[in-house]
Parts: C-alpha cells; sequence; structure tokens
C-alpha cells in the first residue's frame, strides 16, 4: 500500500489549517455562506436534513488496519457510533459538528487520510477495483496508475471549479468491478502486442438525470503519458463544458453534445500540445517508486488446498454457504478474498458500527496482511487470507453479525442515504431496502434466485446507481408523498447498460409485491443457468411489463 | 480611481490602465473588449502603443451557441504580439473557465506580458490563479497586501506543474 | 435552495439547519432560533407567512443559521405537524433509526 512521505504529510497538514481558517472565516463572518459552501464540500462537508455530513476519502477503496480503526475512533468521538460505506468507495458520517471538523482532520491525517475533494466540482476520489492485486490474471494492480492519478488531481489548480463534479474510476481486470464505463472518465490497463502496460480510456459515462455509457476516447494510451492524456481531457471540458445549467455540465452531457468524433478531435489536438511540452510525462523513477508500494505483499509459499478448509465446510453448513456465496480465489495458492457484506437481512446498506469496523481492523491485522478493501456496492473485503483461517475468521465475522452469505444476491443491495438522511432526496432509499431483503430473507431462495443486483436511489442524482441495476428502482415524489419507479436490465459491468423503465411508478405499499412480481417473471422464464440479467436480455421488457401492469 | 486593490507580481501597483467601452474613445493604456479587437484590428495596430483586452467567461450575446461557453481564448492567438495586458474575467468564483485560459495563454501561446484576474476574485482562488500564470490581481479594496500573500502561502508544494515555478512533487521527488 | 411550501398552504413555519453543528431548527414567537417543531411559530395565511421568514432571516442570520426557508404545516386536531415526509423526518430524525436525532430524546 501507498505511504505518505514527507511531502504527502506535510500537504494534509497544510491543508487542514488552511480549512480549521476557513471555518472560522465562516463563523466570524469574514465568509458568507455563498462564499463558505464551495470550499467545505471540497473538503467533504455537506449539510444533510439533521446534521452536516462529512465524507472521508478512501483512495481506490484501500485501508491499512490502522485506517480503519482510525474510522471506528471518529465514529464513536465525533458522530453517532457508526458509518456509512458508500458507492465511491468513501465513508460517511452522518451528524459531525462543524466546529469540531478540523480536530477529526487532524485525527485523520495522523493516518494519512483526509475528505480533500470528496465533493464538489472538482476531480474526486479515484475509485478502482476491490479485488486488486488479489485476483488472478490482473494485467497491471490498478491502484499504482489511482494513486499517480490522485497525487496529480490533489490540489489541481486549474480543475478545482470545473463545471461539476469529476469521478476516475480504474479497472485493471477484464471484469470490471468498478463501473467504470459509468464514470466521467474510465480507465482500463491494457497491453499492447509488444508487451507494454497502457490505458484505454472512455470518457463521458455518468448516472443523473441523463444517464450515458462511457465512449471509447483512445484505446491506448502510453504508461508514462496518461496524466498529459487525462490533462487534455480536462481542459477541453473546463472550456467548453456548459455552466449555464447544474444539470447539462457534466462531461456526458459535453460528449453528447459536442459529438464523439469532435470531442475525440478536440482532445487529441489538446493531448498533442500538453504531450509535446513533455511537463506531464510522469518520470519512470516515480512510477518504480509508486509501484514498489503496491508490489504484492509476503505471501507465504502454500498448499493450493487445506483439509482444515474443507473438513470445517462439511462440518459447518452456514460457514459453507458462506464460502459458496462470499468467498472468491485469490490469485496465491492456500488464500481466498473473502467479501464481508454490510447488507445484513434489514439492515442499512452500507452501515458499520464502530465495534464492527474495530472487528475488521483486528481481522485485517491478524488475518489480511493489514489490509481492508470498500467496494463501490457498499460492501468491505478481507482480500488476502489463508484457506486455514478462513473458518476463524468467519466464526468472527459472524459473532459480530458481518457473516451475511449474500454477496451478489438479491438482498444485497445498493442504496443511497435517501430522504432519511439527505437534502436532496424525494423518497426514501432505505426503508425499501429493509423490506425488500426481509420479504427474501430466506437464503435458499436468495441462492435459487441467482445473481440479482437491485440499485436504489432516492432521487434522480442517482446515487443509489439505479440505472444500472438489474432491477433499479427510483422514488419519486409527487405532492409530498412517495412513489417508486422500476426500471430493467441495467449493468454496471464491462457489459455496461442502462435500464428501461417498466411504466408507471408504484406507491410505498405496492412495490415489494411488484419487485416480487419481476422476480417470479424471471423465475417462470429463465432456462437452465439463466441468471436475471440474461433472462432480461433474452426476453426483453414486455413479458414484465404484463405481469407488473395487468 | 478605482475601487481595487491592484497587486502585479506580489506587490501594490498603481493601476495605469483602464477598461474603455466598446463606443468610447481610446486612452494610453485601454482593456478592450475580444470583439472591439478583432473588429479593429488593423486600426489597432496601426495605431501602436499600449494595448489590453479582457477575455469574457460569459458569453451573454451566445456568439458561440445556446450553451454560453464564454469567450475562446484561442481567438487572441492572432494579436497577441500587440497586446501587453490581458485580463481574464471571473463573473462570479464559481466559473473556473478562467484558470484554462490563463494556461492555454502562458503555456501554449506563450503570452508573457501582464496577466490578470478581474471580477469575483476571493481569498480562497489566488494560490491556484497564480499557479495557472496569473500575475496581477484586482482584489477588494479592502484586501491587504499581508493578506494576499497568507492566502499565497497556505498550501507549501504541489503535486503536479502548472504555470508556476513549481514542479510537482511527482516530477520533484528523487531529484 | 428548494422551496418546501406547497402553493396556497395555509398554514406555514420557518426552519433552517444551526450553522456550528446543523441542528434542525424553527423560528419561535419570541424570535429566537429553538429545537423543537412543537415551538415554532406557525403562520396563518401567505402574507403572515412572509412576514414570519423577514423575521427569521434579519441582516446577521448567516451568523447563526443556514438557508431559512418555510414550510406547509396541517392543523390536525389540537396540534400542528409539517405537511411533506421530508420535514416529517426533519422533525424527528431518520425513519431508520429511531435512536438517532430528535425522536431519541422525546
Amino acid at each position: 500500500m501507498y505511504r505518505y512521505d514527507e511531502f504527502d504529510h506535510k500537504l494534509v497538514a497544510d491543508r487542514v489549517d488552511q480549512f480549521r481558517g476557513q471555518v472560522e472565516r465562516r463563523v466570524s463572518g469574514a465568509l458568507t455562506e455563498d462564499q463558505f459552501k464551495p470550499l467545505r464540500l471540497m473538503n467533504g462537508v455537506y449539510l444533510q436534513l439533521h446534521a452536516y455530513m462529512l465524507r472521508v476519502a478512501i483512495p481506490y477503496g484501500t485501508l491499512r488496519s490502522e485506517q480503519m480503526r482510525m474510522l471506528a475512533h471518529i465514529a464513536r468521538k465525533y458522530d453517532r457510533g457508526y458509518g456509512h460505506f458508500t458507492t465511491r468507495q468513501n465513508i460517511q458520517y452522518n451528524w459531525p459538528a462543524l466546529d469540531q471538523i478540523p480536530d477529526l482532520l487532524d485525527e485523520l491525517a495522523s493516518v494519512e487520510m483526509h475528505a480533500i475533494q470528496t465533493s464538489g466540482n472538482c476531480i474526486r476520489n479515484v475509485t478502482s477495483d476491490q479485488y486488486a492485486g488479489a485476483i488472478n490474471d490482473e494485467i497491471e494492480d490498478p491502484r499504482i496508475i489511482s494513486e499517480i492519478i490522485r497525487q496529480w488531481s490533489t490540489f489541481h489548480p486549474e480543475f478545482t471549479y470545473l463545471p461539476r463534479k469529476f469521478k476516475i474510476a480504474v479497472t485493471g481486470h477484464v471484469n470490471d468491478r468498478a463501473a467504470i464505463k459509468l464514470h466521467d472518465i474510465g480507465i482500463v490497463v491494457k497491453q499492447n502486442d509488444a508487451g507494454e502496460v497502457g490505458y484505454e480510456v472512455h470518457v463521458g459515462g455518468g448516472q443523473g438525470r441523463t444517464p450515458f455509457v462511457a465512449k471509447k476516447m483512445n484505446a491506448f494510451v502510453p504508461k508514462a503519458k496518461l496524466l498529459a492524456y487525462l490533462e487534455a481531457v480536462m481542459r477541453v471540458y473546463n472550456m467548453l463544458g456548459r455552466r449555464d445549467n447544474s444539470y447539462k455540465a457534466r462531461i456526458k452531457i459535453l460528449v453528447h453534445e459536442t459529438g464523439e468524433d469532435e470531442m475525440r478531435r478536440l482532445v487529441e489536438a489538446e493531448f498533442a500540445k500538453i504531450d509535446a511540452s513533455q511537463m506531464l510525462t510522469v518520470p519512470q523513477e516515480e512510477i518504480d517508486r509508486i509501484s514498489a508500494y503496491f508490489a504484492p505483499p509476503a505471501f507465504e509459499t502454500l498448499p493450493a488446498d487445506s483439509d482444515g478448509f474443507t473438513k470445517a465446510q462439511t462440518a459447518d453448513a452456514d460457514f459453507a454457504r458462506f464460502v459458496r456465496a462470499n468467498v472468491v480465489a485469490h490469485k496465491q495458492a492456500g488464500y481466498a478474498i473473502v467479501n464481508i457484506s454490510l447488507k445484513p437481512i434489514g439492515g442499512v446498506p452500507g452501515d458499520a458500527t464502530d465495534a464492527q469496523m474495530d472487528v475488521i481492523a483486528d481481522l485485517a491485522e491478524h488475518y489480511s496482511l493489514d489490509e481492508v478493501r470498500v467496494t463501490h456496492e457498499q460492501n468491505l473485503v478481507l482480500p488476502h487470507v489463508q484457506l486455514d483461517d478462513l473458518k476463524t475468521v468467519y466464526d468472527v465475522l459472524a459473532a459480530n453479525q458481518l457473516a451475511t452469505a449474500n454477496l451478489g444476491l438479491i438482498s444485497d443491495q445498493i442504496a443511497c442515504p435517501g430522504l432519511d438522511y439527505c437534502n436532496l432526496a424525494n423518497a426514501r432509499s432505505i426503508p425499501l431496502a429493509q423490506e425488500i431483503s426481509e420479504r427474501f430473507a430466506d437464503l435458499d431462495r436468495q441462492y435459487d434466485i441467482g445473481e440479482l443486483k437491485i440499485k436504489i436511489s432516492g432521487c434522480i442524482n442517482a446515487c443509489g446507481h439505479h440505472h444500472v441495476g438489474h432491477i433499479g428502482i427510483l422514488g419519486v415524489d409527487k405532492k409530498g408523498t412517495e412513489f417508486y419507479q422500476i426500471s430493467l436490465g441495467g449493468a454496471a459491468d464491462e457489459n455496461a447498460a442502462i435500464g428501461q423503465i417498466t411504466g408507471r411508478a408504484f406507491t410505498e405499499e405496492d412495490i415489494v409485491d411488484a419487485i416480487e412480481t419481476v422476480v417470479t417473471t424471471y423465475t417462470d422464464l429463465r432456462t437452465d443457468g439463466e441468471r436475471f440479467i440474461d433472462t432480461y436480455n433474452r426476453v426483453g421488457m414486455e413479458p414484465f411489463k404484463e405481469r407488473l401492469y395487468d | 480611481m478605482t475601487d481595487y486593490h491592484l497587486v502585479i507580481d506580489g506587490a501594490t501597483t498603481p493601476e495605469t490602465w483602464s477598461y474603455i467601452d466598446d463606443d468610447a474613445p481610446l486612452n494610453d493604456a485601454p482593456i478592450i473588449s475580444l470583439g472591439r479587437l478583432k473588429d479593429q484590428a488593423d486600426a489597432l495596430r496601426a495605431r501602436g502603443g499600449k494595448l489590453g483586452v479582457v477575455l469574457q467567461a460569459d458569453d451573454p450575446d451566445k456568439t458561440r451557441g445556446k450553451t454560453s461557453m464564454g469567450e475562446d481564448v484561442h481567438e487572441l492567438a492572432p494579436y497577441l504580439d500587440m497586446l501587453s495586458l490581458v485580463s481574464i474575467a471571473f463573473p462570479i468564483y464559481r466559473n473556473g473557465r478562467g484558470y484554462s485560459a490563463a494556461r492555454v495563454l502562458r503555456q501554449e501561446l506563450n503570452f508573457t506580458g501582464e496577466l490578470r484576474a478581474s471580477g469575483d476574485v476571493l481569498y480562497d482562488q489566488w494560490a491556484m490563479m497564480n499557479r495557472c500564470g496569473i500575475n496581477a490581481f484586482e482584489l477588494a479594496g479592502d484586501v491587504s497586501l499581508e493578506t494576499f500573500k497568507t492566502a499565497l502561502g497556505e498550501l507549501s508544494g504541489a503535486y503536479q506543474p502548472a504555470a508556476d515555478q513549481q514542479r510537482g512533487a511527482l516530477w520533484a521527488r528523487g531529484k | 435552495m428548494a422551496q418546501h411550501a406547497a402553493k396556497g398552504a395555509r398554514f406555514q413555519a420557518v426552519t433552517a439547519n444551526r450553522l456550528s453543528d446543523g441542528e434542525v431548527v424553527y423560528w419561535a414567537a419570541d424570535n429566537r432560533w429553538v429545537e423543537g417543531f412543537s415551538e415554532a411559530e406557525i403562520a396563518d395565511g401567505a402574507d403572515a407567512a412572509e412576514a414570519l421568514l423577514a423575521r427569521a432571516m434579519p441582516a446577521d442570520f448567516e451568523a447563526y443559521v443556514l438557508e431559512p426557508y418555510l414550510f406547509e404545516v396541517l392543523e390536525d386536531a389540537s396540534f400542528y405537524k409539517p405537511a411533506s415526509v421530508r420535514e416529517t423526518i426533519r422533525a424527528a430524525g431518520p425513519t431508520v433509526r429511531l435512536d438517532l436525532g430528535k425522536q431519541a430524546g422525546a
């Protein structure tokens, strides 16, 4: 994992001091709220319904155990004993007081963490694959270029007052777990015929009011030139992006209105100028220095199988189910990737208590080479667990309500905070997720239904990714009452697609029945081995519509 | 008299320029609109003398279409030899188009004259403007030079190169 | 800032969030911000509502609160309650965490 050097430490400390000064100027009246708002947002401080909210960055979703422990400490000391892991691999605290946030940030900085650029019209926290460095067949650990992008984009003087927010995601694997095609810029690590590593760059994806899948802008940007290419994209966007209407200000709208080919021409022209200057060509020594931090950890040489592990599964059916649902093969023999579901039946998706965070930190320290990951589907991962330790890890998770064996299943839902917390929401999301998970609580039924991704947003901003849910649910407000619209066929992986709306919205009372109708329509129509999304792609919307609106 | 405090290259400096309306006669140090510069380019070139231009980030006449993209910095290219000052307007501090205009002027069009920020130019933006190559600031009248210098020094370093002297940590480490 | 008062609402009150900690507050009849909705001053009619909002926003209001606005209130038997789900949740706390927010102390 990347470790701060003196320069990184100093800059984060400077930023905390700067924010402390900004808070003081706001409280003293030297800054109006209008002037302060973008400054607090660029430090991750929002105002929600009940209180401020602080969003802390977890760059590319990677944490050391001491960092997870600090997140637990902050939940206890500055908040109400819990935190909420988000679709951008960050954590949000829902109750911090403004005047305590500078002290909170000081404590975060002591473990190399911050809230810089977690909001505002700037380049946000770079997200990536939660299995980076652990999964087989990765071309290169995507965190290397993610860290380089993190540094380049931090306090970028030209791109801090963009037309709108800007999100970058990176994957180093053909299976996209970072939803890169739904980002302003999505990057896929590639190898060319000469064996060199470079990047395929997709531009103009996004959700919100007008969802788009990103367009492939460049099939192969050489490694040392990626920042020059990104700077070119950003400059074109900053100069030409719309500022007259915030709903049309994202780069997806610029790409759409300008046209893919013209956008490519503009970017290439700017790229040629920046590249010629050589000023953004990253030195090989610095690439090597950062790469070294992401070298494989000290794996032990182990047999590929473990008798103890096999026996434990035979002896404990719940453990066997957990292994089947939540454990993924590791690239290193004798190791496994363990997913920790933050979606207990009836729970709040993505929430973890301070005690749970401490438990996970301890498990990471003792059994996962000190690492934890956060996923964009609001779960956590212990990336490097020995097969021999799996049962021990499972038992600790189970004792702390962290062993729900539902990864990728119908109860493993993404949900935004919705109207229970959020200032922008039109409807609640969490209670709906809870009702759905309770309706489908029976795990055997969930396994029978198979992979099915439900994603719920409480407003059109789509923080709950409803556009790309196999089943998407959007909360809408009709004269102060909550209604829910269903969409089908979305996908956030390498086959990214925007879902189609089924028809009129359902009331709060009817929506869970409607979801069940969609699910039974699928189980009635599926052929052997067909997942929900496969069946939908084969039969289309009509059969679902007929059953929903008869 | 101006109602702003002009700081150039880190020093309080008396204003010697004035913004001139499109239909008003020129004085000996006028800052004119891009439209007037383009319309009267030949006459202005023949006139010689000091000339400045202001680049608008909003485009009230929507000459570049309904999307109000602001004036295009590249349009200054043919006239840069006549210009000793470009004033980049920030109509509201949230409109950051001018940061890119400044870098293009400095680093692609190699403009070496005075590059100033005018309009809604606030404390928390000065350092970034400075890094993008802006060397002159029209500050609110009550802002002291000391405050200005404090703002510029709040962050002790930079990760990335821009239009100032800093190399950026990604380039400077190990050097 | 969205306005949450329905057009033609008869009863309205003024709410905001406190600057120091973001707490939901209401403008009370004795010209101060209070934490409980039950103490909020209720304006009857559009003119009274505008006057109420004006009183809640003196020149220095930003030193105390963020973004005051009017919202609709319904008369229910002998007491008042917020009309929208949103304002009901603001007045009480998250519906998924009954141990948090104003409802926790009730």
